[in-house]
């Protein structure tokens, strides 16, 4: 028996007692959902009534369960938004625990945003909720509502670029953030070159950020969890809804497929910029396509009273072409099928069957060659996880996911060429975990788990043995099918909240992560083309350690809510590349890259306004994020391209009246380091600019103000419909997208730096309906 | 072929077109450097004086006078015939060749002593392959200006050794700034027609293009300068050169072949 798994079964040993201590007791369990639409309520609390300290909360799929000493009791059963209900239970009562509840008329010219989770008591740290009406409320560029551009706007996560849905949390690279849809991984989560994210926010439910702080059920990526829920879709009635933009349209139906039993929900998205490049005089650009689409499905259905079965899937695809000379397509695909299973009162079952697929596919025309370079990653995903519900102060989640990786690196086909193949990239993940929450005295909550993680490389694809410098010293040919190298590495998370009164708290809390798949990238905006590899001899599975300390307060009968968090993180095995490295051509990738170690800490305040005429937030992020990169920079710590020192945002939403609501928010942001020349040469008469340093200087501040102006239209019967007005940099700031150095064209003498912003002053205008 | 350079023109057009983009000259604060040697030096298959020049890199703000460095030892060996030369400064800054005669297949190695700095490299010739033909086309990208396209056959290679090509393109008599390099790992064995640049022609230039066998490490060089040059990875770097010592540039043995036209309206 290897280390990990004594520690996981001493650790077991140590969860025992608290679940072992049952006395004269009884378990309820139920659903909570909403009844206009039947969409189960994550979060939604039971509490009973005289003494709310006993409660719990609906899991992911609505599911609660709750164990009381024998009696009779008053439960209240509530959510943000909706009415409360009155429940009453005894040991007697065997069923009629299932809560229908329903939505609160809005009240005059007021909204309500909220985090759904109590965030002074519950021990989670780092995370961030966002109700999907207050994405729907922030204005974006175009007019396209968008979840990655929205948690932009919150504490600790910062903008890869301008317009981008690329981001990056407490320092990390956009590569190691967990991009989940409904358990299934995005490994590109963005349609044309990143401007827009794969998710329409109309199929969405749900979102949660875990700024690295994830409970144990996650992993794989450093620095956070990104956790989007589709809807299921309205179980009682069909809807169609829909929008109308200038650079997108969408359309949403959903019903029932059997009222109360199963429903199902299609959404559907393409954008249309390329109508645009028809306006072009140039006939290369005339021919030219640059569009996407994607689509949404669930399907769900109970199989009896303790069944159910989910199905969804989302299809997405970017393409650009140029004019039939080049073309670049790509997208996403993922499928889950889920089984929830009721065992009893106390125990959920989940199991997922969950398939992944990202791939680009590129086809060159020109100079009688005809090419194609095409690049997969794929993911099939068995996990199982069970939620115990031990007794009122222990609720326990444990369980397995084991994840087969296919990869094909980009193979080059094509007439009038050498064909170019190589074999494919199989590994194994397999994680198992287990992690209780705690509720050790009426103060004091922990979580606590590990996750332990293995990562096996198959057998198939050759291994490198290399020179320090890079060159291959040996090829290790691998048998197909066998195991080559195994990594395991125990994460173990704890994180504890201490109530200092009834409106404030302390939190302290750590957290292991380890990355076993990473992409190589060294373009300065999200590629499509970038490549994932899995951890092998050479590229070693990153590791990070997050410290955090916070402190949690709430105002005025939580209207406001006020957090400070400060962390600390230690990252290893970083990857970068060599000087010169080119990705494309076909030597071993491992034979490119550099490592080192990562570190990044920072304070991060947040400050929002949760009901009333005015709502939002204000959020600062006080930061620093260094690597050390073995071979860059004579070795020397160094600020990374993800280092913003200040990072601050404001977004508020004001409800004018009962047609208008008016948006807006301001974004400033340190510019992040970056890359320039200090010097100069001539090579064969032509001047060459030199570099003395990486990531040596710094992009100049960022700063941005857009407004929204929403009009509700007037509502006929069952039709209601808006009307979205929004300005993107509505003072025309001049951010910078790109800085070239380039030899003065009106001066021979001279050379100089050229600044190119992409986004000023955008408008959009779009219809959203529903009936 | 290099499909990153293709991609990222094809991004930047599309994305130029499909927003409006602004672009304005900058004052960035750039801070000085020492100056570093840059040395440059050539031997190919056309007999004649070969040079080697030594200059000093200057900071970014400086007028473009780049300093030339004199009283350096250079000596150029042809390691296969045994013979070694030792160049002359005949101007500032330049060094030209008396008895070397370049032979493909042939390895020479440069030493250069400047003021105690020692740079050192070695560079094989290729065997010589010919330029068949040179004419232009339209550009099949729009646009008014016709492309160039040079003909040659690539001579089947067995395994993966490839050929290295580096091409240098005159428009009446002066160079373009595009390095063009290319290799043959997926037109093995075959004529090439695939176009070049083209540098933005008109009815009337006159327009030299030569065609050279260059070796792996060279090829690196230049593919590497051309990455510096195109300023599109998100940290650029310096060329990787086949010089020991700290200098920059590099040091070439290669095979030349040329062919010119007047393009026609």
């Amino acid at each position: 028996m290897n280390r990990p798994t004594k520690l996981i079964i001493a650790f077991m040993l140590l969860l025992l007692p608290g679940v072992l201590n049952a006395q004269t007791k009884f378990s309820i369990s139920g659903t909570i959902k909403d009844k206009k639409t039947g969409e189960a309520l994550i979060g939604a609390t039971v509490k009973v009534a005289d003494k709310p300290a006993l409660g719990t909360a609906t899991n992911e799929y609505g599911f609660y369960s709750l164990t009381l000493p024998s009696g009779t009791y008053k439960l209240l059963v509530g959510y943000i938004g909706y009415k409360e209900q009155e429940l009453t239970v005894s040991p007697e009562k065997k069923s009629g625990f299932d809560v229908a509840l329903e939505p609160e008329e809005t009240q005059l010219n007021t909204v309500t945003i909220s985090s759904k989770v109590n965030m002074v008591t519950s021990a989670q740290m780092g995370m961030e909720k966002l109700d999907i009406k207050e994405i729907n409320a922030v204005p974006v560029i175009f007019g396209e509502r968008d979840v990655l551009k929205t948690i932009q706007l919150l504490p600790g996560v910062q903008s890869v670029s301008d317009g981008n849905s690329g981001f990056y949390v407490r320092g990390g690279a956009a590569d190691q953030n967990l991009i989940l849809l409904d358990d299934a991984v995005v490994y590109n989560p963005s349609h044309l070159l990143g401007f827009f994210s794969t998710f329409n926010s109309d199929a969405i439910k749900d979102v949660t950020l875990y700024k690295g702080t994830a409970p144990a059920q996650f992993g794989g990526r450093l620095s956070s969890v990104l956790d989007v829920k589709m809807n299921d879709g309205n179980d009682q009635s069909y809807h169609v809804s829909g929008g109308i933009g200038l650079i997108a349209s969408k359309l949403e139906v959903e019903g029932p497929i059997q009222k109360d039993e199963g429903s199902f929900l299609v959404t559907a998205r393409r954008t249309y910029a390329d109508v645009f490049l028809k306006l072009s005089h140039d006939t290369t650009l005339k021919k030219s396509s640059l569009y996407f689409y994607d689509l949404n499905a669930k399907l769900n259905y109970k199989l009896g009273k303790k069944d159910r079965i989910y199905l969804s899937g989302y299809f997405g695809q970017d393409d650009l072409g140029l004019g039939g000379l080049f073309g670049l397509n790509y997208g996403n695909a993922t499928g889950t099928l889920r089984w929830n299973h009721i065992f009893n009162d106390k125990l959920f079952s989940n199991t997922s069957l969950i398939y992944s697929d990202y791939d680009y596919n590129i086809g060159i025309n020109t100079g009688g060659i005809s090419a194609n370079i095409q690049s997969i990653i794929r993911d099939w995903n068995l996990k199982e996880e069970l939620e115990y519900f031990a007794n009122p102060s222990n609720s326990i989640r444990f369980g397995f996911s084991s994840v087969y990786h296919t990869i094909e690196p980009g193979n080059i086909t094509g007439s009038g060429i050498t064909n170019s193949t190589q074999p494919d990239n199989h590994s194994l993940e397999n994680a198992v975990y287990i992690t209780d929450s705690w509720k050790a005295s009426s103060r004091l909550n922990v979580d606590y788990g590990i996750r332990v993680s293995a990562f096996s490389v198959i057998g198939g694809a050759n291994l490198y043995d290399l020179n320090p410098d890079g060159a291959v010293r040996d090829t290790i040919h691998a048998g197909n099918g066998q195991i080559e190298q195994t990594y395991v590495i125990p994460e173990p998370r704890a994180s504890a909240s201490y109530t200092l009164n009834d409106v404030s708290s302390l939190k302290l809390g750590y957290a292991r992560n380890a990355q076993y798949m990473h992409l190589i990238s060294n373009s300065t905006t999200t590629n499509p083309t970038d490549k994932w590899v899995g951890s092998d001899n050479n590229i070693k599975p990153e590791i990070a350690d997050q410290g955090t300390l916070g402190y949690f307060h709430r105002f005025k009968n939580d209207d406001y809510e006020l957090s400070a968090e400060t962390y600390f993180k230690y990252m290893q095995h970083q990857i970068d590349y060599r000087d010169g490295a080119n990705v494309f051509d076909n030597t071993p990738l491992d034979s490119k890259l550099l490592y080192g170690d990562g570190r990044s800490y920072g304070l991060e305040l947040y400050f929002k306004k949760k009901v009333g005429r005015f709502t939002g937030w204000v959020s600062y992020t006080l930061s620093r994020s260094e690597i050390q990169i073995l071979g860059v920079n004579n070795n020397d710590w160094y600020a990374s391209r993800q280092d913003h020192t200040h990072d601050f945002s404001v977004v508020g939403i004001y409800k004018l009246n009962k047609k208008w609501t008016v948006s807006s928010d301001f974004v400033f942001y340190t510019g992040g380091a970056a890359t320039f020349p200090s010097g100069k040469y001539e090579v064969n008469g032509q001047t060459v600019f030199y570099y003395t340093s990486r990531d040596g200087y710094r992009m100049p501040n960022y700063n941005r103000l857009d407004l929204s102006f929403t009009k509700q239209l007037k509502p006929h019967k069952k039709y209601t419909s808006e009307l979205v007005y929004s300005l993107y940099n509505a003072y025309g700031r001049e951010n910078p997208y790109i800085i070239n150095f380039q030899q003065d064209p009106n001066d021979a003498s001279k050379t100089q730096a050229v600044q190119y912003s992409l986004f000023r002053w955008v408008p959009s205008i779009s219809y959203n309906f529903k009936f | 072929m290099r499909p990153n350079k293709i991609i990222n023109l094809a991004f930047l057009i599309l994305l130029l077109a499909a927003f409006s983009a602004c672009k304005k000259v900058i004052n960035v604060d750039l801070n000085s450097s020492s100056p570093r040697y840059v040395v440059q030096g050539n031997v190919t298959d056309v007999p004649g004086v070969y040079t080697v020049s030594i200059t000093k890199t200057i900071s970014f703000d400086q007028d473009n006078v780049f300093p030339t460095v004199s009283g350096a030892i250079v000596v150029i060996t042809d390691v296969t015939a045994g013979v070694t030369d030792s160049f002359s400064e005949t101007s500032p800054g330049c060094y030209t060749s008396h008895v070397l005669a370049g032979t493909p297949d042939h390895t020479y190695q440069l030493y250069v002593n400047a003021a105690n700095n020692i740079f050192t490299a070695s560079s094989t010739m290729p065997a010589h392959i010919t330029l068949d033909s040179l004419y232009t086309q339209a550009s099949r990208f729009g646009g008014t200006h016709p492309q160039l396209v040079p003909v040659y056959t690539d001579p089947p290679l067995v395994g993966i050794n490839y050929h290295y090509y580096h091409f240098m393109e005159y428009k009446n008599d002066t160079a373009s700034a595009d390095v063009i390099v290319r290799n043959d790992a997926l037109i093995n064995g075959q004529v090439v027609k695939q176009p070049i640049g083209g540098d933005d022609l008109v009815s009337g230039d006159s327009v030299a293009v030569y065609l050279e066998c260059i070796d792996s490490s060279v090829y690196q060089y230049y593919s590497t300068l051309n990455q510096t040059n195109n300023q599109n990875s998100a940290t650029p770097a310096n060329p990787l050169t086949n010089l020991t010592g700290g200098a920059l540039g590099y040091f070439s043995a290669h095979t030349s072949s040329v062919r010119s036209l007047i393009v026609r309206p």
